[in-house]
């Protein structure tokens, strides 16, 4: 366990020394999202091994209230598309881990996989959920986060870039969506295509 | 959400037994997969929405015809799209979709600034200039920014009301441009890959007058038209439309068409290209009564911007003859499009294809692209100006002739 730690820190250390000024921007994703970009709070996603594309999206989606987020808006506001990029040229890179502790509930797996193969989640996020490009890596990603965001673009709540995922969740019900949750969050969290 | 008429093969695509036994239209750019390509990984391209420096963007590897020169004009546009120019050339503005802004790219002769004009909209990919003002339209909004050439900040006024714009949003960001009739033409795409649209107004290119009042239908039967100009002499308006998806990778046919008078029908969704009945959705005498393209542009080209050149910069056998932009397939194993092609029409109205500009797409039979250009503008000078969606720039496109004839100038 020390060692996981004394890694991880080294990588940041690492980072910071190669990225002069991004260290405080890259210290303060990791208050919310883990130092490691896998987050130790079950409601906050973890960015880990996202598409950098993803990332890159996702926040200027963010600076620009096209998503919206009490807690991100502040934190973009303001940043250069240069500092984004470099962000997420960062956390793309950092491997991703499952955090989800807790025996998986065997219903819900069974569920959560037959959903994903029904809905056809593979096509775009990949058959291992690996995420790519803009689409991001769902495999391993935190349950509440993930039951959150399902049911926001079922309800037409969160948009993308596009309309695809609340017509691709048009209709199920939120049983399938706590099943998915718990299924995709325990898929083991591969590295994204690049 | 859309409630689109159920097409035959939309079935090929349902997931079986949804807990609420609701009907699930698929993502709309899904519709009308056959089984066939139920597994298909292609899937539109990302866009990028953060700047690309001006030096990662490779203009060297452009291609044109002899004589003809590219140059970075303006970058730092993330999803920059169709251009309005001011008539001193001093101003451009340019619509974005996703990102949500209006960018105007100010030239002080030497270079060129960019701002945000407005942000935060939907999709707001229709801009256009009229005396002055900037009419800018969202998918759900329309603003315009009067004098908004002289500079400085202009407070809009919200125009929304007047254009009775319908609430799909699929294929409804817009192109719009002034007619040589000053009318205000917006079109209003089919809010689907293949479907019967919801409700009529739908699948068609509208006029209007410039305050939003005299709304006609002018086009009806159309896809996804996102760009339209007027043949210099005979005034007749041209107009590119999307062919449909998950049709293989030889068609339907993007299309380019002509609207000889109003209120033709062009075809979509029942009848294609020149007479090629819709293979899901089917209707007796599909392709009676059916205004036929006058040329067709290539299987998933995306074939976006058109412009005729009228400029004195060019040779002669480019004027009044059309330069058209297709983006690029994603609907299709082997790329196609990534270019700009020049379109002439002749005295009998047959038109023809040439290559222009190229180099974008590097990857030959795969996807490796680094550009996409998206539209074309003339400048008071003659020069052609190429917006590139991919990497939010502005190429601008010269001519110099053989040097012994510049001496003379």
């Amino acid at each position: 366990m020390l060692f996981a730690w004394k890694g991880r820190w080294a990588l940041l250390t690492a980072f910071f020394i190669s990225v002069a000024g991004g260290q405080e921007r890259v210290q303060l994703c990791a208050t919310c999202h883990g130092p490691d970009g896998n987050s130790p709070d079950p409601k906050v996603p973890s960015i880990a091994g996202q598409p950098k594309l993803f990332i890159e999206t996702q926040l200027v989606l963010f600076r620009e209230e096209l998503r919206k987020s009490e807690l991100m808006l502040p934190v973009v506001k303001g940043m250069k598309d240069a500092e984004i990029v470099q962000l997420a040229g960062h956390f793309s890179k950092l491997p991703a881990k499952g955090m989800e502790s807790g025996k998986p509930d065997p219903a819900l797996m069974k569920t959560g996989a037959e959903r994903a193969k029904a809905l056809r989640c593979g096509i775009c996020h990949l058959s291992d959920f690996r995420g790519q490009n803009q689409i991001p890596r769902l495999a391993g990603q935190r349950e509440a986060y993930l039951a959150a965001e399902l049911r926001a673009y079922r309800d037409g709540k969160r948009t993308g870039g596009d309309t695809i995922m609340a017509a691709a969740l048009y209709g199920v019900s939120d049983a399938d969506l706590r099943a998915l949750a718990h299924f995709l969050a325990r898929s083991p969290a591969p590295a994204p295509a690049r | 959400m859309m409630k689109l008429i159920a097409v035959a093969v939309a079935a090929a695509f349902a997931a079986p037994a949804l807990s609420q036994d609701k009907p699930k239209p698929p993502p709309a750019w899904h519709q009308g997969k056959p089984p066939a390509q139920a597994e298909s990984k292609l899937a539109p391209h990302a866009g990028k929405m953060t700047e690309t420096p001006a030096s990662e963007i490779p203009v060297s590897k452009l291609k044109l015809p002899a004589g003809f020169k590219a140059e970075l004009w303006a970058s730092g546009l993330p999803g920059g799209r169709a251009m309005a120019v001011s008539e001193d050339g001093k101003k451009v503005y340019l619509g974005t979709r996703v990102i949500g802004r209006v960018y105007e790219v100010s030239d002080d002769g030497s270079k060129r600034s960019v701002r945000v004009v407005v942000d935060k909209l939907t999709q707001p990919a229709g801009v256009a200039l009229k005396d002055g003002n900037l009419y800018v339209f969202a998918i759900d909004k329309v603003l315009r920014f009067d004098g908004i050439t002289k500079g400085g900040d202009v407070k809009p006024v919200d125009m929304t009301a007047k254009f009775d714009l319908p609430p799909e949003q699929h294929h409804n960001w817009k192109y719009v441009a002034f007619g040589p009739d000053n009318k205000l033409y917006v079109p209003f795409g089919s809010p689907c890959n293949i479907c019967e649209p919801p409700t009529k107004e739908y699948g068609q290119i509208r006029r209007y007058n410039a305050d939003g009042s005299g709304k006609e239908v002018i086009a009806t039967g159309v896809r996804n038209s996102v760009g339209f100009d007027w043949h210099p002499k005979t005034k007749e308006l041209y107009f590119t439309d999307h062919g449909r998806d998950w049709a293989g990778d030889k068609g339907f046919e993007d299309e380019l068409n002509k609207v000889s008078k109003p209120g033709g029908f062009y075809g979509f969704p029942y009848c294609h290209n020149n007479n090629t009945p819709d293979p899901d959705v089917k209707k007796a005498k599909a392709c009676e009564g059916v205004t036929k393209p006058v040329l067709l542009m290539g299987p998933h080209a995306a074939v976006m911007g058109i412009k005729f050149y009228t400029g004195k910069m060019f040779p002669a056998e480019y004027q009044n003859s059309a330069f058209v932009v297709r983006k690029g397939s994603w609907n299709r194993e082997k790329p196609f499009g990534f270019d700009v092609v020049n379109v002439r029409v002749g005295e009998d109205g047959k038109a023809s294809s040439r290559p222009f500009m190229s180099g974008f797409q590097e990857g030959g039979d795969s996807y490796k692209f680094w550009g996409r250009p998206a539209y074309v503008a003339q400048m008071p000078d003659g020069a052609l100006l190429v917006s590139d969606e991919q990497v939010g720039a502005i190429y601008r496109i010269s001519y110099q002739r053989p040097k012994a004839a510049a001496k003379k100038q």
